[in-house]
């Protein structure tokens, strides 16, 4: 067998998970804000690419998603399936045992196809000013059975974005402003280039062989350890030209606990409410080019968690600084759709999470870089490259690229091929050795 | 350290009060709404139609046609036609279809009305050879293919008639995508372009869409 052999073994499970999921995924349905607004999904989504938006798209994120006429059922499900073929996973295991003391998560299943995840989405309008989009997702492999394989659903709270927004427009004036409470820092952001939204789509995870996917390799975040918090910000977006959001956030407890539903809740606390997010864009479009250049900030305190989290204990919450510059250039007009994106992220913990002794004083620091391009043609068929790279502690420094290839055979199913590579990988000796094959069909309804 | 710390009910009061509130009142001359008729046509021009049209109705991208100055009568019967879809080519079932399904018929006319008030769009004059091409077609015609000059529905100055739309001064990108849909479909009702553009060859609609686009001055 050539050394490409593994990726040929994955072929007949992949075929057949694409000829069920073909048979069984619904046709020509759209989701809900496409039901609001009776429009097709590339009027918001990039060449159909989800998430990435369009112009029109980001102005219907800022206006509140209040566009169209509330629906009955404001809801739409999506459900992702998938087959995950590592190089060499028995080596990367082994490489994580001896170098880390834990190997990839159980199941290590790699070529197996398997259900990933499901969510549901409540949103839309709700009146003239206010709309919601909120998402709760069921990962079919978030929770160990008692022997410890991760075999078991878990469903929990995911991104969320309630908003207020008003837009002013003259001839000689445009002015759209409003306030988010979401419980993700910058959820609210209608860029891909965010934190939120730049992780490549489709994720999975849950079992070994999908630990290295593109979705599970570096992005420029917050730095925060746990799942979702409860923030407040509020935007306004001057001249179609300046765009500017400041918020802060808090745990996700009392009244918000719901942000973080069904997710450890010691695992998200951060330390009251002294937990600032900005972000600075300036945006310019001309022809059928759209471009962005931004810039995105957090300093926020959580608790470390490592050995449980003490409140009364001032000394172990810690800070976290994260300041970023991104840019985002889209060229849109049929039959084409260009996507190039670019992130760049420096951030700081003090002390350390990496330093299990939380008195520690010396800083951690990792440089995040990311760049994507994407095309897509007739919003049918496309292609995507990306590269990754996060310096810093030893313990977390990976570089790698990713290739995947797409299909949309109607608005709301991709099906795609993607492959991650790596030339630096913490814990793995021969970082190569955990390059991974994904097959994917996404459908959203 | 963490001086800024506010309780967390007091500092999100003030912010829940106002969501609350916003929930109860609207503005109806700022309304998204598209399925209300008290909604002003005009709001929904400039709150909807004008994220992809220009508040002017100067799109900044080809993607969309302009439709500043455009004649009355024809936004009238395209917007009756995406909402009956009756219009089948892309820009229905993608956009205009879901968006002009619940407006009224005074809401089409008043959405009609501002755009037709808005300054005429405006040609950026370029000269080319192609735009010469074009140009020839627009005055002239092609006789041996029985192709009518276009200026004679469309106007010497591209401005349109009623029905027929303004011309001068709309993206080439958009034209051109129009002229392939009158010439190879019949996804457009109630117009006789599929007659005039049916021996029109690719490169000549690219000239006639290249020289709307600049409309210079008549040589």
């Amino acid at each position: 067998m050539s050394r490409l052999g593994w990726i040929w073994r994955s072929m007949p499970g992949a075929l057949a998970l694409a000829a069920l999921l073909a048979v069984v995924s619904p046709a020509h349905a759209i989701p809900a804000f496409a039901r609001q607004t009776g429009q097709n999904c590339v009027s918001c989504h990039a060449g159909g690419q989800y998430p990435e938006l369009t112009p029109y798209g980001r102005l219907f994120k800022m206006t509140g998603y209040t566009i169209g006429q509330r629906a009955t059922v404001p809801a739409a499900i999506m459900v992702e399936g998938s087959m995950a073929s590592m190089k060499n996973t028995a080596a990367v295991n082994n490489s994580l045992t001896n170098n880390t003391g834990a190997g990839l998560p159980t199941p290590v299943d790699s070529g197996t196809p398997v259900a990933d995840v499901a969510s549901l989405f409540l949103g839309g309008k709700i009146t003239n000013n206010f709309g919601a989009f909120a998402q709760y997702t069921w990962d079919f492999h978030g929770a160990a059975d008692d022997a410890g394989n991760n075999t078991k659903t878990h469903g929990s709270a995911d991104n969320m974005d309630f908003r207020f927004a008003d837009h002013i427009i003259t001839p000689s004036q445009d002015f759209i402003y409003g306030l988010s409470l979401n419980n993700n820092p910058s959820v609210s952001d209608p860029w891909n280039t965010s934190w939120a939204w730049a992780q490549y789509v489709p994720a999975s995870g849950g079992i070994g062989a999908n630990s290295f996917l593109d979705a599970a390799a570096p992005y420029p975040g917050s730095g925060l350890p746990g799942d979702l918090y409860a923030g407040l910000t509020a935007y306004a977006y001057w001249q179609k030209t300046i765009y500017a959001e400041l918020g802060v956030y808090h745990t996700a407890k009392g009244l918000f606990h719901f942000f973080n539903a069904n997710n450890d809740p010691t695992a998200s606390v951060l330390h009251g409410s002294n937990n600032p997010y900005w972000r600075l864009a300036y945006t310019r479009d001309w022809g059928a080019h759209s471009l962005m250049v931004g810039t995105e900030g957090m300093y926020a305190h959580p608790y470390d968690t490592t050995n449980g989290v003490d409140y009364g204990d001032v000394q172990s919450y810690q800070s976290v600084k994260s300041i970023g510059i991104d840019s985002q250039y889209q060229y849109l007009l049929d039959p084409h759709t260009v996507t190039a994106q670019v992130m760049l992220q420096h951030q700081t913990q003090y002390p350390s999470f990496l330093d299990a002794n939380i008195n520690g004083t010396v800083p951690a620091t990792v440089t995040t870089f990311r760049a994507k391009g994407s095309y897509v043609y007739r919003a049918f068929v496309g292609g995507a490259a990306a590269i990754f790279n996060a310096s810093g502690d030893p313990s977390i420094a990976t570089r790698g690229a990713m290739l995947e290839a797409f299909v949309l055979p109607v608005q709301n199913i991709r099906v795609g091929l993607q492959y991650t590579m790596f030339s630096r990988l913490p814990g793995v000796d021969h970082p190569s050795d955990a390059n991974t094959l994904f097959f994917y069909v996404w459908a959203a309804y | 350290m963490n001086k800024l710390n506010i309780p967390m009910a007091a500092g999100w009061l003030p912010a829940l009060a106002l969501l609350v509130a916003a929930t109860g009142c609207s503005i109806t001359e700022r309304s998204r709404e598209l399925g209300n008729p008290a909604v002003p046509g005009v709001a929904t021009a400039q709150q909807v139609c004008s994220t992809c049209h220009g508040v002017d109705g100067n799109s900044t991208s080809p993607q969309f046609p302009k439709l500043a100055g455009q004649q009355k009568d024809y936004l009238v019967s395209q917007l009756k036609n995406f909402r009956g879809h009756d219009r089948l080519d892309p820009p229905g079932p993608e956009y205009m279809w879901g968006l002009s399904h619940n407006l009224s018929d005074e809401q089409v006319e008043a959405i009609a009305e501002y755009f037709n008030a808005q300054p005429p769009m405006r040609p950026n004059g370029a000269n080319s050879e192609a735009v010469g091409a074009g140009m020839q077609i627009y005055r002239q015609g092609i006789p041996e293919k029985e192709v009518p000059p276009c200026q004679s529905c469309h106007g010497p100055d591209g401005q349109g008639l009623a029905g027929f739309p303004r011309l001068a001064g709309q993206h080439a990108n958009y034209v051109l995508r129009q002229l392939h849909v009158f010439q190879e479909t019949n996804f457009r009702p109630g117009t006789p372009m599929a007659q005039v553009t049916h021996l029109l060859t690719a490169e000549q609609m690219k000239d006639v869409a290249l020289f709307l686009q600049a409309f210079p001055a008549a040589q």
